[in-house]
C-alpha cells in the first residue's frame, strides 16, 4: 500500500495510506480499500480555489455554487485527440483506396497499397493510443468481452478492431490468386466501411456527453470529425508522396474535405452559440485560441493548395497547413470540453433555455 | 430482485454536520482528499469525486427564509450523493459493462471490471463519478451494495442525526416525501419542492432513487435544472455520423471518378 506523507514541514510528519486505520486491529475490507492515496489527491481540485473577500451575493436570477464546477470534467488528456486524428486519417484513408479498388485510374494500385498501409499501422497506433490512455491499460481487452450498443466507446472499440483486421487481410492478400485475392478485395471493401466508422464514430462519442458545448454540437461533431478526416488524408499525400498520379486523387478529396471542413466549423459556431454561454469557449481563453488557429490553417492549407501552377515548397506548405489544422482542430475540440465542463452557467443556462431534457419533450410534441 | 431502493435527502432537515460523510469515508475505507482550506463557507469537500461519495454543500445566502431567525440571511445544507438514476448516463457509456444495475435498482461499479476508460465521468449529468489518479479507476457510491447485502441501512443514513438522509424503498420514500412537502407548505414555507422525485419530475433521468427536497433552485446547490442522460440524444449524432460516412464515401468515388486518368 502506498503511503504518503502529510504535515511534511512541521515537526512531526505524518506516514498515512489516506485512511489512519491500524492494520494490526483492523481489516482494510472495504468497498474502497485498494483505493491509494499517493498525495495526488492534494491536487485534486484543478481549479483555483477564490477566497472570500466579503460574502458573495447569490444572483438571483443566475445563482451557482460559489463557481465551482457542476461537472467532474474530461480525465482524457493527449493521447485521446491524437487517437482523433491518428484514426481519422486512417479511416479516411481506407475510405479512399476502397473507392479506387472500383476504378482503373493510373496509379491506383499503388495508392491502394500505400492506404492499407496506414490503415494497418493507424490501426496499430490508435489501439496504442487508447490503452495508454486508460486507467488501466492492462484491462484493455474488457471492452471487448461485451457488445453494447449503448455505449460508443465500445461500439468504437468494435469498429477499431476491424478496421484494423481488414486493412491487415487486404494488405497481406489483395492481388494474390485464387481465393486468397479475393478474400483481400472483400477485406479491403470492408475495410472502407469500417474506416468510414472510424473516422466518424469519435463525433458521436464526443456529442454523447453532459459537456454542455459538446451535447450542443452533437449535429456537428461527426461532420466535422470525418470532413477533417479526408483533409488529413489529403494533406499527408501532398506532405510525403511524389507521385503525381496518386496525389491527383488524394488531392480531391483532400480539398472536398477541408471545404467542407471548413465549412462545418462554421455551422458548429453557430450551433454552439444558440446559448451564447455555451459557445463561450469556441471564443475565448486556450480552447478559443486553438479552435481559431485550426480553422486559420484548414482555410491556409486549402487556397495554398488551390493557387494554380503549384511548386514544390507551396505544396511542402499546404500539406503542413492542412496536418496542423486538422489535428489542432481535434486538439481544440478536447479543450473546448474541459472549459465547458469547468463553466457551470454553461450547462445551467442551456438547461433553462430549454436545452436540457426539455428539447427531446418538445421535439415528441411536434 | 428486490424492490427499489433508495435515498430521501430532506434538506431542510440537515444541520450539515457532516456526519454522512465521515460514515462514508469510514464504512467504505476511502482514504483523504488531500486537505485543503476551500474558502467557501464550511465546505472544504467542495465536489463529489472518486473518493468522496457523501458532500455536504453549505450554502449562505442574502435571502430571508421564515424558519429561520436570521433576519435577511438564511442558511441552507444539503447533502449531495449519487442519485442512482432511473436512467442512468454513466451506466449507457461504460464500455466494459463494469457498471451494472443492481438487484436494488442501484447502479454499482465494479472495481475489478473498470478499466478506467473514463468515459462514465463525462456522461454524468451531475458531475458524480470520477476516476482516481492513483489506481486509474472510477468510483462512486454504491448505495452500501456491501450492507444491503446483510440488510443493513447505508452508512449515511445510519450516522443522519435529524433524518435528513432516509433510506427505503423508493415508492415509501415517494409517499412520505410528497407528505412532507404537503406538511412545509402548510407551516409556512412554500418554497419546498421534491427534486428528481420521479419521471414527471426529470424526464431526462426518468427519475432519481435518490432525490431531494430543496427550497431554492437546483443551481444554488448546484444541481442540474433539466439534467438529461446523454443517451437520449445520441441518435441526432448517429444520424450526422451516418451522413457524414456517406458524404466521405461519395466524395472518394468522385475523386476516382473525375480524378483518375485511365490506364
Amino acid at each position: 500500500m502506498n503511503r504518503t506523507v502529510r504535515y511534511k514541514s512541521s515537526v512531526e510528519p505524518v506516514y498515512t495510506d489516506g485512511r489512519d486505520i491500524d492494520t494490526e486491529v483492523a481489516t482494510l475490507t472495504g468497498e474502497a480499500a485498494d483505493q491509494e492515496a499517493s498525495g495526488a489527491a492534494d491536487k485534486h481540485l484543478k481549479h483555483e480555489m477564490q477566497v472570500w473577500q466579503q460574502l458573495p451575493m447569490p444572483q438571483p436570477g443566475d445563482p451557482t455554487y460559489y463557481n465551482v464546477p457542476m461537472l467532474n470534467e474530461p480525465v482524457w488528456e493527449w493521447a485521446i485527440p491524437t487517437y482523433y486524428y491518428v484514426g481519422g486519417l486512417t479511416g479516411a484513408a481506407l475510405v479512399l483506396s476502397a473507392a479506387a479498388q472500383t476504378g482503373n485510374s493510373r496509379g491506383r494500385e499503388e495508392l491502394i497499397r500505400r492506404c492499407h498501409w496506414i490503415g494497418l499501422i493507424g490501426a496499430s497506433v490508435s489501439g496504442g493510443l487508447l490503452i495508454y490512455d486508460l486507467g488501466m491499460p492492462s484491462r484493455f481487452f474488457n471492452m471487448l468481452r461485451v457488445f453494447r450498443p449503448t455505449s460508443v466507446m465500445n461500439m468504437g472499440a468494435w469498429i477499431l478492431a476491424g478496421t484494423g483486421a481488414m486493412a491487415f487481410l487486404a494488405l497481406t492478400l489483395r492481388g494474390r490468386k485464387n481465393w486468397r485475392g479475393k478474400t483481400g478485395e472483400i477485406a479491403g471493401y470492408l475495410a472502407g466501411i469500417f474506416g468510414a466508422g472510424l473516422a466518424t464514430y469519435t463525433g458521436v462519442l464526443t456529442a454523447n456527453t453532459a459537456v454542455p458545448v459538446w451535447q450542443a454540437s452533437r449535429k456537428i461533431l461527426p461532420v466535422l470529425f470525418g470532413t477533417s478526416a479526408m483533409s488529413s488524408v489529403g494533406a499527408l499525400f501532398e506532405l510525403t508522396v511524389e507521385n503525381s498520379e496518386e496525389r491527383r486523387l488524394t488531392k480531391i478529396f483532400g480539398t472536398a474535405g477541408q471545404i467542407a471542413e471548413f465549412a462545418a466549423s462554421i455551422a458548429m459556431e453557430k450551433q454552439t452559440s444558440v446559448v451564447p454561454r455555451v459557445g463561450r469557449p469556441l471564443r475565448r481563453g486556450l480552447s478559443g485560441f486553438l479552435w481559431r488557429t485550426a480553422m486559420v490553417l484548414t482555410a491556409g492549407g486549402l487556397v495554398l493548395g488551390l493557387i494554380p501552377k503549384p511548386t514544390k515548397r507551396r505544396r511542402l506548405a499546404a500539406g503542413i497547413a492542412g496536418t496542423l489544422g486538422s489535428a489542432l482542430m481535434r486538439a481544440s475540440v478536447e479543450h473546448l470540453g474541459t472549459a465547458s465542463a469547468r463553466d457551470a452557467r454553461a450547462s445551467f443556462q442551456q438547461q433553462r433555455a430549454g436545452y436540457g431534457a426539455a428539447e427531446l419533450a418538445n421535439r415528441s410534441n411536434q | 430482485m428486490a424492490a427499489t431502493k433508495g435515498f430521501f435527502t430532506d434538506t431542510t432537515l440537515c444541520i450539515g454536520c457532516k456526519a454522512c460523510e465521515v460514515a462514508c469515508k469510514q464504512w467504505n475505507q476511502l482514504p483523504d482528499d488531500g486537505f485543503l482550506f476551500s474558502g467557501m463557507s464550511y465546505d472544504n469537500t467542495v465536489h463529489l469525486g472518486g473518493s468522496t461519495w457523501r458532500h455536504v454543500a453549505f450554502i449562505e445566502r442574502p435571502v430571508p427564509l421564515n424558519t429561520q431567525d436570521g433576519g435577511a440571511f438564511s442558511w441552507l445544507f444539503s447533502s449531495d450523493v449519487c442519485k442512482h438514476c432511473a436512467r442512468a448516463g454513466c451506466l449507457e457509456s461504460c464500455p466494459t459493462g463494469a457498471i451494472i444495475r443492481t438487484e436494488y435498482g442501484s447502479v454499482y461499479v465494479q472495481p475489478d471490471v473498470c478499466n478506467g476508460c473514463g468515459y462514465c465521468i463525462v456522461s454524468c449529468p451531475f458531475g458524480v463519478i470520477n476516476r482516481r489518479e492513483e489506481d486509474g479507476r472510477a468510483w462512486k457510491c454504491t448505495l452500501c451494495y456491501d450492507r444491503l447485502r446483510d440488510d443493513l441501512t447505508p452508512a449515511c443514513a445510519k450516522a443522519c442525526p435529524t433524518e435528513s438522509i432516509q433510506f427505503g424503498d423508493l415508492d415509501q420514500l415517494r409517499e412520505r416525501a410528497s407528505e412532507r412537502v404537503e406538511q412545509l407548505h402548510r407551516r409556512g414555507m412554500p418554497e419546498a419542492y421534491l427534486y428528481g422525485a420521479s419521471a414527471e419530475d426529470q424526464p431526462g433521468t426518468e427519475g432519481l432513487n435518490a432525490f431531494f427536497l430543496l427550497v431554492d433552485k437546483p443551481e444554488v446547490y448546484n444541481l442540474p435544472p433539466d439534467p438529461v442522460a446523454p443517451g437520449k440524444k445520441v441518435k441526432d449524432a448517429w444520424v450526422a455520423a451516418g451522413a457524414a460516412a456517406a458524404g466521405m464515401a461519395l466524395a472518394a468515388i468522385g475523386a476516382v471518378l473525375f480524378g483518375g486518368e485511365r490506364a
